[in-house]
């Protein structure tokens, strides 16, 4: 009885990845065309694949759209951790749910608004708009996704932690950085990578903010579908799909090593 | 906490590389115009997506010295958006004669010098002083096109589909794909009626409803650019939209074809402008001026597969490109075409209520 259970658990689960991944496989594939559209497989070419190469613009495109995913997720991650630091201090739980309300509704409201709000905020202070107000806008939008994702961490660390540094004879600056910090890492972590991906695949913010010869891939990408969007995005996004599949491989292997590592280290205290 | 440290330094290390990887491409732009990027020379251009031949950009960059900064748009609207809110600086940019109107309305253009455009004089003067920007004050055309119909040979015979009436017949059943315009539906469906695509008058639009509710049995669908494909998969026999996709399509399936209906057309244009807030208005003059000396503009209309307003290019097109009447409609098929005007907007609202209770009928 339990193995045909998780047998049919084992089948749900194929599907579901299937449904996931068949659209991204099917999107590859034709980045292998010799023709020009997703119709029609016509014969294996790597002639995408040049073109992509050659066309300085969309690589240029290409890594400022990182360039700005990673300053802005960085920035937003030290500016949202010490955000739910300020948080979790609050004693007034009425002031606190204010607060904390006032952060979801930032996650929330759609993106239109937002990205409209900047453009008229960054033209009322005159500032031009370009890589800083991309780069602004990204960091205010990516930092309530790190709060939200710093604050469980924290709401779920005991109190005797801090209790015993402090007892200990720690001031707050090393209660801070050799208690609270390396407890939130994961937390920080994952608030990071959350604000990566978000700050990568925005549109509709970004082209409110985007100008002077500054554009991100979600806004170029739009902006060609006019004349139909060339098999040369799907050679483009087969790359992207590789390099995030190394990332994930080379952190699972990395985690394995640490792992092991610790697993060892308590051996040899045990032994 | 010396780990967190570490990992954010690596993450700026990581983006300082990609940062000098991006300007390092910039400058392989510029370069191939031989000039470094430290020219203070600019030019801001808003366009379409791929719509020039990026070639041209650079031997205008190398030419004239100017460094060009280019970036897309996808709608009339959306650039309209950025060009009203200011924050950005364009020298150039591309609207269609309904934005033109708009865009003059609203004070967004600045009034062109056409003494400072002498290539004026290679232009058509079909396509000059036009309706919707009298005497070229504040525009001049880039390319042109029109509605029509692209048949595929395989399902319809070239005399069956002649005039805009002849999609009516019960023969065309579920084989139409229609372009999901609200004036375009309605101007070709004003066109059979005999009427101006650019009526006011509220009995001609509840006739032209009417007579598009009686389509409805016809109607294969309503859709965007995926008709493009559908129609070189040979999907549907018969497709209405411009003469720019239906170029493309042709490119894709030789079994399709396209006509401009007898009755005539609506006759669409995209227009080169300067707005008002531009910069740089001595390189937007030498833009104009350089897109339009006729062997730039006819290797740019060679690459975009549009029709240009150039009489002087259109010579120096292979003529297997300018016989087709098609693409290229002699002066006595020109005479019955129309250049859709700006509407009020109440009167936007009614073309766009009425166009959805047609497509509602349809569902």
């Amino acid at each position: 009885m339990v193995e045909k259970q998780s047998r049919w658990a084992n089948l749900y689960l194929i599907i579901i990845f299937i449904v996931l991944y068949l659209p991204i496989f099917y999107l590859i594939f034709y980045s292998f065309n010799a023709g020009e559209y997703m119709q029609n497989f016509s014969g294996f070419s790597l002639k995408h694949y040049g073109e992509l190469f050659a066309d300085n613009r969309m690589l240029q495109i290409v890594l400022n759209t990182f360039v700005v995913a990673l300053l802005s997720s960085l920035l937003a991650t030290i500016i949202g951790t010490f955000g739910a630091l300020g948080i979790y201090g609050v004693k007034n739980p009425l002031m606190k749910n204010v607060l904390l309300s006032l952060n979801n509704i930032l996650l929330v409201s759609p993106d239109v608004i937002i990205g409209a709000s900047f453009l008229i905020f960054f033209t009322l202070l005159g500032l031009g708009l370009g890589f800083g107000s991309v780069l602004m806008s990204h960091i205010a939008f990516s930092i309530p996704i790190v709060v939200l994702m710093v604050l469980p961490k924290l709401n779920e660390m005991s109190t005797t932690l801090v209790d015993a540094a402090q007892d200990l004879g720690a001031n707050s600056w090393q209660v801070l950085t050799r208690v609270i910090l390396p407890y939130l890492a994961p937390g920080i972590y994952a608030g990071f990578f959350m604000a990566f991906t978000y700050s990568l695949d925005d549109f509709a913010v970004t082209f409110f903010v985007t100008g002077n010869g500054f554009s991100t891939l979600a806004v170029e990408i739009y902006s060609r579908a006019r004349q139909g969007v060339s098999l040369e995005i799907n050679a483009l996004s087969a790359l992207m799909f590789i390099i995030s599949l190394l990332l994930v491989t080379g952190y699972f292997f990395i985690n394995q090593y640490n792992l092991k590592r610790k697993k060892q280290y308590k051996k040899g205290r045990n032994g | 906490m010396k780990r967190l440290l570490y990992a954010a330094i690596a993450v700026l290390i990581v983006a300082g590389l990609l940062a000098l990887g991006a300007n390092h491409f910039e400058k392989e732009q510029s370069a191939a115009t031989g000039k470094a990027g430290s020219s203070t020379k600019v030019l801001n251009i808003y366009n379409w997506g791929a719509y020039i031949d990026p070639n041209l950009i650079a031997k205008f960059e190398k030419q004239t010295g100017y460094k060009v900064n280019y970036d897309t748009f996808d709608s009339n609207e959306a650039m309209l958006t950025k060009i009203q809110q200011g924050g950005t600086s364009y020298d150039i940019t591309v609207p269609s004669e309904y934005t033109v109107q708009k865009m003059k309305q609203l004070g967004l253009l600045h009034k062109l010098d056409l003494n400072k455009i002498p290539t004026l004089k290679y232009y058509d003067k079909n396509f000059l002083n036009l309706a919707f920007d009298p005497h070229n004050q504040y525009s001049v055309p880039y390319f042109w096109g029109t509605l029509g119909i692209t048949y595929n040979d395989k399902y319809v015979k070239p005399e069956q589909i002649q005039t805009w009436n002849d999609l009516w017949k019960p023969e065309f059943r579920d084989s139409i794909m229609l372009t999901d315009d609200a004036r375009d539906v309605f101007g070709f469906a004003l066109i059979s009626l005999n009427k101006s695509v650019n009526t006011t008058n509220n009995g001609d639009l509840m006739a032209a409803k009417g007579k598009l509710d009686a389509l409805a049995p016809n109607i294969k669908a309503i859709a965007a650019d995926e008709i493009k494909m559908y129609m070189a998969q040979d999907q549907a026999p018969l497709a209405v939209g411009y003469s720019g996709d239906a170029s493309e399509m042709i490119a894709e399936n030789s079994h399709l074809h396209y006509v401009i209906p007898k009755d005539g057309t609506n006759l669409w244009f995209d227009n080169l402008v300067i707005p008002k807030n531009a910069k740089h208005l001595k390189a937007a003059y030498a833009f104009i001026n350089f897109i339009n000396e006729p062997k730039n503009a006819a290797q740019n209309a060679e690459y975009i597969g549009y029709s240009t307003p150039n009489a002087a290019a259109k010579k120096l097109l292979p003529k297997a490109i300018t016989a087709q009447t098609n693409f290229y409609p002699t002066d006595e098929m020109m005479k019955k075409f129309q250049v859709y005007t700006n509407l009020s907007q109440a009167k936007t609202e009614e073309y766009n209520d009425l166009y959805l209770e047609f497509k509602m009928v349809h569902r």
